[in-house]
């Protein structure tokens, strides 16, 4: 039986024509700095969002590079930094990196540039929201820059009471309202996206059809809706005991600081899949198009994300094991714990059962995604040991959490970001980068970052507390060689500011569609126009239809880029892939 | 770097073998598990490598049998975790119910003090700005019996702590205004880290100490006060021994019973089970009954050599408690452990003082 993968039959029809490039693109139709501080674009915004996160990538980064350096010796007569500037410097990675790089990366960049053109709608559902939500994102971001710069924040980005409401003498305040103000630019853009993934989809997108990366940051954003209201109320009631002595927390104030644990934990938990979702669905993209297959069971991996969003509200207190909670509430968080590996695991599975019998080609976007799955399946795995209560208790608040968590949000989002940041790019910025040194950018980020975290496992599962400048001399020797893994992933850092930032002045020009991808977003220009597509796209088909040659809107896909040459080598040379008849097969 | 790292962390309790079991248990099936992905992954990439296939790649939508394959059987590993961490969760928080010892554990920015139900007392840690390393590495042990079960119950002065020994495989959060308890059943002697697991403050990376577990015998010396094993090199505050010393110094026999050359009666370092020579030509094993004797009645058994000028004092001046507290802290004395000098515990008023040859020093102690 030849597959219908269309309601209207296709015919052999030939990829379509490059687009006609037409003398306005978005990022020349207008200049000068209004142009780019009023716009509605969700293009634009995705770029001020990849500025704004890229610059605190930065300083979180140096902040992290401090923490590290500092570490290369166990005792204060060789530290470069007083313990209270450690406890500064770490307390501002974390929230530098988790509220203003982690959460709004994917989603501030790659989910206002992409959702919109893979749903085939010319912009969000409501661009002057989307816009608020930078302005709100970098006020936030003012105040907490402020407050690391005012002396710093000391409190760890948990924010424990009675420590950071009593106890600290530090910049408490503007971090508190940091993360409060930005919380809310974090709602406009999960709101903005859950309404454009509903309303938006041009004709033929139902629900089944939508790419996997719409469908992880549907998911997102359904967190970021529900979660952050909670995240706010906490940070509030956080600052008024802090400030007016109100006990709220306090247990000398006739507060409960576990309250404090249990509502942020409400949301900080769910808040890592706010971050892991979308690396999850960016995967999902690169992983399909670069072994040229349809994605393994595209129903699972779509509902295992919603599935993660759901049940993620359900665990957040298997950080508390040993925080004094219940004996009964530890067995139920524990078990409802498990439950939600297992949507993870069924996305690394049928990540990998897509790669079988692929014709697979090794761009940095597939570097990035396969690094993806590696240390992702690390961190997840990692994950039940935290989550099972006889091993947490060991486990708990020591080195192998922090391993843990980098695995998943450096080792998983990060690589995700990045993968999608080099998928996308060429689409972004109708430039290509080098190719050479963008395989040697992911393979030094990879190596590098076991380098920084394997020891750390080791580490904690000796003991080694979190937070700790001063410790035993016999945790020495894998501080330093963690060290040395950081500074070789500073390095790989480094290489992609470098040649991304190259591409945008010399790089070839990208073709509309490098990849030879199916999405929507690769049926524009590149650079897209102002309103995306000339006319209402009308999708014919599922995505990821890389076997029968077909993109969305049911016509033939270009040559894919050779394993040879150059990502657009050949392209347009070698002839169309064109629509193919082909069986589905059965496996399993 | 002087010291190495062993490769596997010291085992010394009941809760850490428990705890090791079930961590390589999970060890080898996660670790079967990522494997076996990662093999998958590299076989795929290799052999379906775009040259090494014709480039036509089969149109797989999926398999539901295969999906429910693997989502079936990780959820019943991941069950087995914690079916197991439950039950090893449950032995490390429930103290079995004939424990019989319980230590009270107060937890303060950046220091620990740790409660004996006798009345002994340990400061573990203390404010890092005003200590030299030696004052550090000198200070307070948390002293534990091997092979006994103890309860700890802790709580917090001021913010949230965590009291965690990795040799233990416990840990548990110290909160304000409230005990949270763990316990422990040491199975080996030796010193093991304890550390504030919990971030406090400035110098949260000080907060730290060490654990002795020493045999019964010792355990039980230490906390007569016989035997310091706390780390300093006195007895342990609230022993009887210390609260013999504090006895000793007020009643002034120091300024005989010194180390002094002119000292009117004999040094009591080191006195405690030795024969002591008699005038007249007897010894005496100098026990508790016989420094009883000689401080009720000191001229009943005179030391050879040694005019018996010292008074004699009775219930009134000295109690049995206090003189049982006395024997504990004579019978603590060391061979060169100099007894403290008055003016460290400056004598009342009127009493008469020894001049001080050379002002204390407590690096002098043992």
């Amino acid at each position: 039986m030849s597959i219908v993968i269309a309601d209207s039959s296709l015919a052999a029809s030939p990829p379509p024509p490059e687009p006609e490039k037409g003398a306005s693109n978005y990022l020349n139709v207008t200049s000068g700095f209004w142009s780019w501080a009023l716009t509605v674009d969700h293009k634009r915004i995705g770029l001020l969002y990849l500025v704004s996160i890229s610059l605190f990538f930065v300083a979180g980064g140096v902040a992290a590079g401090l923490v590290r350096i500092n570490l290369l010796g166990n005792n204060p007569t060789e530290h470069i930094l007083t313990e209270d500037q450690y406890n500064r410097a770490f307390t501002a990675h974390g929230v530098l990196m988790l509220f203003f790089f982690l959460i709004p990366a994917v989603p501030g960049v790659l989910g206002n540039f992409f959702i919109p053109m893979m749903v085939g709608a010319k912009d969000m559902a409501f661009p002057k929201l989307n816009l608020a939500s930078w302005y709100v994102y970098m006020i936030g971001a003012m105040f907490a820059v402020w407050g690391v710069l005012a002396g710093g924040i000391d409190t760890g980005w948990t924010l424990y009471p009675p420590y950071s409401s009593r106890a600290s003498h530090a910049n408490v305040m503007p971090g508190v309202i940091g993360v409060f103000v930005t919380g809310f630019s974090s709602i406009m853009t999960g709101l903005n996206i859950m309404v454009t993934v509903h309303k938006m989809r041009c004709p033929g997108m139902t629900w089944g059809r939508l790419p996997l990366f719409v469908w992880s940051l549907y998911a997102t954003s359904f967190i970021q809706l529900l979660g952050t209201p909670v995240l706010a109320v906490t940070m509030i009631l956080l600052g008024v005991e802090r400030s007016t002595g109100y006990g709220i927390f306090s247990p000398e104030l006739g507060g409960d600081p576990l309250l404090f644990q249990h509502l942020f934990w409400f949301y900080s938990h769910p808040a890592v899949y706010i971050m892991i979702l979308p690396g999850m669905g960016v995967v999902s993209e690169v992983l399909t198009c670069f072994s040229r297959k349809n994605v393994f069971g595209y129903k699972a991996v779509a509902w295992s994300s919603m599935g993660i969003a759901v049940v993620g509200f359900l665990i957040w207190a298997h950080h508390m094991f040993v925080a004094g909670i219940s004996y009964y509430a530890a067995l139920l968080f524990s078990m409802l714990s498990m439950l939600v590996a297992v949507p993870s695991a069924i996305k690394v599975f049928n990540w990998t059962a897509t790669l079988y019998r692929g014709s697979i080609t090794f761009q940095a976007p597939m570097l990035f995604a396969l690094g993806f799955v590696v240390l992702f399946t690390v961190g997840g795995l990692t994950g039940l040991f935290l989550a099972t209560l006889g091993t947490d208790i060991h486990l708990h608040d020591t080195y192998f959490v922090v391993a843990h968590f980098h695995f998943v949000m450096v080792g998983g989002m990060v690589l995700g970001y990045f993968s999608g940041l080099h998928f996308w790019w060429p689409k972004m910025t109708g430039r290509m980068y080098s190719d050479w040194w963008s395989r040697v950018a992911a393979t030094i980020i990879f190596v590098g970052f076991f380098l920084t975290f394997v020891p750390q496992f080791v580490l904690g599962y000796h003991g080694m507390p979190r937070r700790y400048p001063n410790y035993p001399a016999e945790f020495q020797v894998l501080n330093v060689l963690s060290t040395a893994g950081a500074s070789v992933l500073g390095v790989g850092y480094l290489i992609p500011a470098i040649y991304l930032t190259l591409s945008l002045y010399n790089g070839k020009k990208a073709p509309a569609n490098p990849w030879s991808a199916t999405g929507l977003e690769w049926q524009t220009p590149s650079p897209p126009s102002v309103h995306n597509f000339d006319s209402m796209p009308v999708v014919k088909c599922g995505p990821y239809e890389y076997a029968v040659g077909v993109d969305q809107m049911g016509r033939g896909l270009p040559e894919p880029p050779g394993e040879g040459g150059g990502p657009i080598h050949g392209y347009g040379k070698t002839g169309p892939a064109g629509p193919m008849n082909k069986e589905t097969e059965v496996v399993g | 770097m002087n010291e190495s790292l062993p490769w596997f962390p010291e085992r010394a309790s009941t809760a850490a073998v428990d705890f090791e079991w079930l961590f390589w248990y999970m060890m080898a099936v996660t670790g079967v598990a990522g494997l076996l992905v990662y093999a998958a992954m590299a076989v795929f990439c290799v052999q379906y490598r775009r040259g090494a296939t014709s480039g036509s790649t089969p149109r797989i939508l999926g398999s539901h049998r295969l999906e429910l394959i693997w989502s079936i059987i990780p959820l019943f590993a991941f069950l087995s975790f914690f079916a197991w961490g439950a039950y090893v969760y449950n032995k490390a928080v429930n103290p079995p119910p004939d424990v019989a010892t319980e230590i009270f554990v107060v937890g303060k920015q950046w220091m620990w003090k740790a409660q004996y139900p006798d009345g002994q007392r340990v400061i573990i840690g203390g404010n890092p700005a005003n200590m030299t390393e030696a004052e550090r590495a000198s200070i307070g042990k948390l002293v534990l019996p091997v092979n006994r079960p103890v309860k700890i119950t802790l709580t917090s002065e001021d913010v949230i702590h965590d009291f965690g020994i990795p040799a233990f495989r416990q840990k548990i959060d110290v909160l304000p205004m409230r005990y949270t308890t763990t316990w422990y059943e040491p199975t080996k002697t030796g010193e093991f880290h304890l550390f504030c697991d919990q971030y406090c403050g400035t110098w949260h990376s000080l907060m730290v100490g060490k654990v002795k577990v020493v045999t019964e015998e010792e355990y039980a010396d230490w906390l007569e006060g016989v035997k310091p094993l706390q780390g300093s090199g006195n007895a342990v505050d609230g022993s009887p021994a210390r609260e013999g010393e504090k006895l000793f110094l007020k009643l002034q026999c120091l300024s005989c019973h010194s180390a002094n050359p002119q000292a009117k009666a004999p040094v009591l370092e080191g006195l405690y089970g030795t024969q002591v020579p008699l005038q007249g030509g007897q010894t005496v094993t100098a026990d508790g009954a016989y420094i009883r004797e000689s401080i009720r009645n000191p001229k009943a058994k005179v030391v050879q050599g040694w005019e018996a000028v010292m008074p004699h004092y009775d219930r009134k001046q000295v109690s049995e408690d206090d003189l049982s507290n006395l024997v504990a802290y004579i019978r603590s004395l060391k061979r060169g452990d100099t007894p403290k000098r008055t003016e460290q515990f400056p004598a009342p008023v009127g009493a008469p003082t020894t001049p001080s040859q050379s002002p204390p020093q407590p690096e002098g102690k043992k």
